[in-house]
C-alpha cells in the first residue's frame, strides 16, 4: 500500500507575552521566564487575580492597513503578526493560493466589550447595537485574507481550548486532499472581561502565577497571542528548495461527552487520543522523547492529564519529558494549540527543553517533568496535547526535520453519502424526507413551538434557546441517520454566537462587578457552546467543534466535516447550523425586506462503504461540495451538465451569482428559493442543504444543486440519488 | 421573615438559579442532600449556588471543603444563612 505524504512546516509565526516572535517566545521561555503582568487592559477588582500574560505595546493602528484600524481588532492584529512571520520565514511565493485556518474562542470580545461599554445605559438600539456584530469569530480570518490577498480557502474554528491544535489538524486534511497546496494554520486569542471574569467565576484561576503539575497548583493564568504554522506536502516543500523545520506526523481529534467544563477524571478519552495520534502517525511511545502538554494548572486538568499519559505512554511515560509552556505564556485559549506547536517544533529542532516554570513539588512524580530552564536533550518526536471546554480534545504529533521517512498510515475515504438529516423552521422539527414539504407549493401554518420541549428537561437545563434548536435538530439527523453517536463528530455553524446572553452577562459585569458574574452561565457563552452541548447531550465523542462564517457558515460546516471525514472516514460526521431567534442579531439585521425567523439543518455524512457495512440506507450521495469567492462562471462549468429530474435549490442570490447561473447550464432547470417558506436567518443555507435531501430521499428529484452566498463567497453543494454514480 | 419564607426562597434560588425546568418547590425536601443523587446538581452547580445565596440573601458561603456542609440541605443552607445574619 502506498502511504500518505509527510506534512512539512516550513514556517512558524508566534506572538505571545514573551515577544513577538517565534525565537524570543522560544528563548525567553527555555530561560524559565515568565510574561505574566498586571492586565491594563480593563479593571481586574474583584477577580481572583489580576495577572496575565498580556501581550504589551501591541499598536493595533499601526498594525491594520491604513484607515481600518478602528474596525481591527486585538485578535486580528495578533494574528496577522503571527501570519506574516511564518509566511516570511517560510519564504513561498506571496502569489501563490494559499489555504488559511485559524482557531480561536473569543474573536474580536475585547473590542464588542468597549463597544458595550460605551453605549447609553439601559435599551440598545439597533444603531447603536450594530457595532456589537462587527467583531465575531470569523473577523480574524476574513481581515488576515483580505490583507494577504491570496486566500482561497479558508475556516475559523473553535473547540474551545483546543482550538489552534483542531485548526493545524484541518490544514493537514486539505494539503492531504489535494484542495489547496499550502496552508496557514494557527490560533489566536486576545484577552477579554468575558473569559478573565468567567475563569475567576469558575474559581479555575490562580492568585499565584500558574503552577502547571505542581501539588499546590489552585488553577490557570490566563495569556494572549498567537500562533501560526505554514505546512505543506513534503514534496512540494523539498521541489521549491524551502527549508523544513519539522513535521506535523499525527493527529486525533475527539470529544469526551462528559462535562460542559471538568474532564473526564480518568482521562480514558484523552488517553485513546494520544495513541490515536501516534498511530496515523506511525510512532510507538518508544519514538517520542517530549510531550508539551496542555498543563493548565487547574486541579482537574493536571490531574487528568498525568494519568492520560501514563495509561497511553505506559514504561515509556517515565522516560519522556513533559511540560507546560502556560507557566511560561499563560493560557491562550484557542491560540494554545498553535503557540505550544510552534514551540513543540523548536524545541525539537534545538534540542531544547521548555521547562515548567512554578513546578516545585510534582503531584505525578512518575512523570519526567522538565523543571530547571535551558536544558539541553536530543528529541526526535513530541506530542502536543490540547483539551477544551466541553471535552473536546486533540492531540497532536511532531518529528524532527531530519526523521526518517517511512510508509505512513493512508485513510483512503470513499465517496460521500448523506445517511440522515433534518430541519428546524416553520414547521418545527422534521427528519429525513420530511423536510421536502418547503419545497412544495402549498401553503402551512407556521408552528408556536419552544424548542426546550423537544429536549430532556434534566440534560438540557443549562441550553439557551439557540443550544435547544441547534440540539434538537442534530438529535433528529442523528436518528434519522441510525448511527452510533459514539466516534461520531459534529461540526456546527455560528454566526455570531449568543449575542443577547452574552451582553446580558457583560451588563451585569459593568453594573455590579465581578462578584456576581455567573460561572455556570460563562460556559454557555463561548463559541464552542453549542458543539459542546450537543456533544455532551448525544453522546458524541468525534471530533466536535463549531465554525464561522457569516451566513455561510453551515455551509462551511460542511466543509469542515468533509475535511474531518478525510483525515477519519471510519466514522460519520454531523454538519450544518441552527440560528436561534437573538434579540440584538434581530434589532441589527432586521428590518429589511426578508423576513427573519429561526431555524436550520444537519445532515449526517458518511464514507459510503462505512454507511453500507453498517446497513445504513442513504439518503442521498453528496456528489461535491465547494466554495468560491469569484470566478463564479468556472465554478458553475465544474459541476456539469444536470439531469432530466434535477432541481435547484437557493437562497437569496447577489445579482452577481444570479448573472453566472443564468449564463450557466443550470439556467432552464425549474427552482425554489427556500427563504420564500422559511423566511430568512445566518443558518438558512444549512436549512437549503436539508430540504435538498429531503427532496431527493422522497424521490422528487434526481439531482439537486444548493446555491447559497454571502459577502461574496458562492458555495455549491450538488445532491444526487443515493444510486447515481458519482 | 420566618424560615418557611426563608426556605422558599432558597429553593425558588436553586429552581432558578439551576435551570430545574419542570421542577417545582414541592419537589425539594428541606433535609434531602441537594448533590450527588438527589437533584443530579454537580460542582459548577455548587459555584453557582454559592454566587446566587450572595448575591439574593447577602450572605457568603465559604469555598471549597466547607461549603460541602452549608450545601447538605435546604435546611443547612438556611441555617447558615440565619446564623450570618444573626452573627
Amino acid at each position: 500500500m502506498l502511504g500518505r505524504e509527510r506534512i512539512a512546516i516550513t514556517g512558524l509565526g508566534v506572538v505571545s507575552a514573551l515577544g513577538s516572535s517565534s525565537e524570543q517566545t522560544f528563548q525567553r521561555a527555555c530561560a524559565g521566564e515568565r510574561g505574566f503582568v498586571p492586565v491594563d487592559l480593563f479593571d481586574t477588582s474583584g477577580l481572583r487575580s489580576s495577572l496575565a500574560g498580556q501581550v504589551l505595546g501591541l499598536d493595533v493602528a499601526a498594525i491594520a492597513p491604513r484607515g481600518e484600524a478602528a474596525d481591527w481588532s486585538r485578535s486580528d492584529a495578533l494574528a496577522l503578526l503571527a501570519a506574516r512571520e511564518a509566511l516570511t520565514a517560510a519564504r513561498a511565493p506571496a502569489t501563490e493560493p494559499l489555504g488559511l485556518v485559524l482557531g480561536g474562542t473569543t474573536g474580536g470580545m475585547y473590542e464588542t466589550e468597549r463597544a458595550l461599554a460605551a453605549l447609553p445605559a439601559g435599551s440598545i438600539e439597533p444603531r447603536d447595537a450594530r457595532r456589537l456584530l462587527d467583531f465575531p469569530l470569523s473577523v480574524s480570518v476574513e481581515r488576515v485574507a483580505r490583507v494577504l490577498g491570496s486566500v482561497v480557502h479558508s475556516a475559523t474554528v473553535c473547540s474551545a481550548c483546543s482550538s489552534g491544535a483542531v485548526a493545524l489538524a484541518l490544514g493537514a486534511s486539505w494539503l492531504l486532499s489535494g484542495r489547496v497546496g499550502r496552508v496557514l494554520a494557527g490560533g489566536v486569542d486576545g484577552l477579554c472581561q468575558l473569559t478573565f471574569t468567567g475563569f475567576s467565576a469558575l474559581g479555575a484561576m490562580d492568585a499565584e502565577p500558574c503552577r502547571p503539575f505542581d501539588v499546590s497548583r489552585a488553577g490557570l493564568t490566563l495569556g494572549e497571542g498567537a500562533g501560526c504554522l505554514v505546512l505543506e506536502l513534503e514534496s512540494s516543500a523539498r521541489q521549491r528548495g524551502a527549508e523544513i523545520v519539522g513535521f506535523l506526523s499525527g493527529w486525533a481529534l475527539g470529544s469526551e461527552a462528559h462535562h460542559i467544563t471538568h474532564p473526564e477524571p480518568s482521562g480514558a478519552r484523552a488517553s485513546t487520543l494520544i495513541t490515536d495520534a501516534l498511530r496515523t502517525a506511525g510512532l510507538a511511545p518508544s519514538d517520542i522523547d517530549y510531550v508539551n502538554a496542555h498543563g493548565t494548572g487547574t486541579v482537574q486538568n493536571d490531574a487528568m492529564e498525568a494519568l492520560a499519559l501514563q495509561r497511553a505512554l505506559g514504561p515509556d511515560a517515565s522516560r519522556i519529558w513533559v511540560s507546560s509552556s502556560k507557566a511560561q505564556i499563560g493560557h491562550t485559549l484557542g491560540a494554545a494549540g498553535a503557540i505550544e506547536a510552534a514551540l513543540s517544533v523548536l524545541s525539537i529542532q534545538r534540542g531544547a527543553l521548555l521547562p515548567t516554570v512554578g513546578l516545585v513539588e510534582p503531584a505525578a512524580p512518575s512523570l519526567r517533568h522538565v523543571r530547571a530552564p535551558n536544558q539541553k536533550s536530543a528529541l526526535r518526536a513530541a506530542l502536543s496535547c490540547s483539551f477544551g471546554f466541553g471535552g473536546a480534545c486533540a492531540v497532536l504529533a511532531f518529528e524532527a526535520p531530519d526523521a526518517e521517512k517511512r510508509v505512513l498510515p493512508a485513510p483512503q475515504r470513499g465517496s460521500v453519502v448523506v445517511s440522515g438529516a433534518a430541519s428546524y423552521g416553520p414547521l418545527g422539527l422534521l427528519t429525513g424526507a420530511a423536510s421536502a414539504r418547503y419545497l412544495e407549493a402549498d401553503t402551512f401554518a407556521e408552528a408556536e413551538l419552544d424548542p426546550l420541549t423537544l429536549l430532556d428537561a434534566e440534560r438540557s437545563r443549562r441550553f439557551g434557546r439557540a443550544s435547544a434548536c441547534l440540539v434538537a435538530t442534530a438529535e433528529g439527523a442523528l436518528q434519522s441517520a441510525a448511527v452510533t453517536p459514539a466516534g461520531t463528530g459534529l461540526v456546527v455553524g455560528s454566526a455570531f454566537g449568543d449575542v443577547t446572553r452574552s451582553v446580558q452577562f457583560l451588563q451585569k459585569l459593568f453594573d455590579r462587578g465581578p462578584k456576581f458574574a455567573s460561572p455556570a452561565e460563562f460556559p454557555q457563552l463561548v463559541a464552542s457552546t453549542g458543539s459542546g452541548n450537543a456533544s455532551l447531550y448525544l453522546g458524541l465523542t468525534g471530533p466536535c467543534l463549531t465554525v464561522s462564517e457569516f451566513a455561510t457558515s453551515g455551509e462551511n460546516a460542511v466543509s469542515v466535516a468533509l475535511a474531518l471525514l478525510e483525515l477519519d472516514p471510519t466514522s460519520a460526521c454531523l454538519a450544518g447550523a441552527v440560528e436561534a431567534r437573538d434579540a440584538i442579531v434581530d434589532a441589527v439585521l432586521g428590518g429589511g425586506p426578508r423576513r427573519r425567523s429561526e431555524g436550520g439543518g444537519f445532515v449526517v455524512l458518511e464514507d459510503e462503504g462505512v454507511a453500507r457495512a453498517r446497513g445504513a440506507t442513504p439518503l442521498a450521495r453528496l456528489l461535491t461540495h465547494f466554495a468560491l469567492r469569484g470566478e463564479f462562471d468556472a465554478g458553475l462549468s465544474r459541476l456539469g451538465a444536470p439531469l432530466a429530474e434535477s432541481l435547484l435549490i437557493t437562497t437569496p442570490l447577489p445579482v452577481e451569482v444570479e448573472a453566472a447561473l443564468a449564463r450557466s447550464a443550470w439556467s432552464g432547470v425549474p427552482r425554489r428559493d427556500v427563504s420564500s417558506k422559511i423566511g430568512f436567518h445566518e443558518a438558512i443555507g444549512a436549512a437549503a442543504l436539508a430540504c435538498a435531501v429531503a427532496q431527493i430521499a422522497a424521490e422528487k428529484c434526481r439531482l439537486a444543486l444548493v446555491v447559497t452566498s454571502d459577502r461574496g463567497l458562492l458555495y455549491l453543494s450538488l445532491l444526487g440519488a443515493p444510486e447515481e454514480a458519482s | 421573615m420566618d424560615q418557611t419564607e426563608l426556605k422558599s426562597q432558597i429553593k425558588r434560588a436553586i429552581l432558578e438559579e439551576l435551570d430545574l425546568r419542570g421542577k417545582r418547590e414541592a419537589d425539594i425536601d428541606d433535609s434531602a442532600p441537594l448533590f450527588g443523587a438527589g437533584l443530579g446538581l454537580d460542582s459548577l452547580d455548587a459555584l453557582q449556588l454559592a454566587m446566587a445565596i450572595e448575591e439574593r440573601f447577602g450572605v457568603a458561603v465559604p469555598e471549597g471543603e466547607p461549603a460541602r456542609a452549608v450545601f447538605a440541605s435546604v435546611n443547612a443552607i438556611a441555617a447558615h444563612i440565619e446564623q450570618a445574619k444573626a452573627g
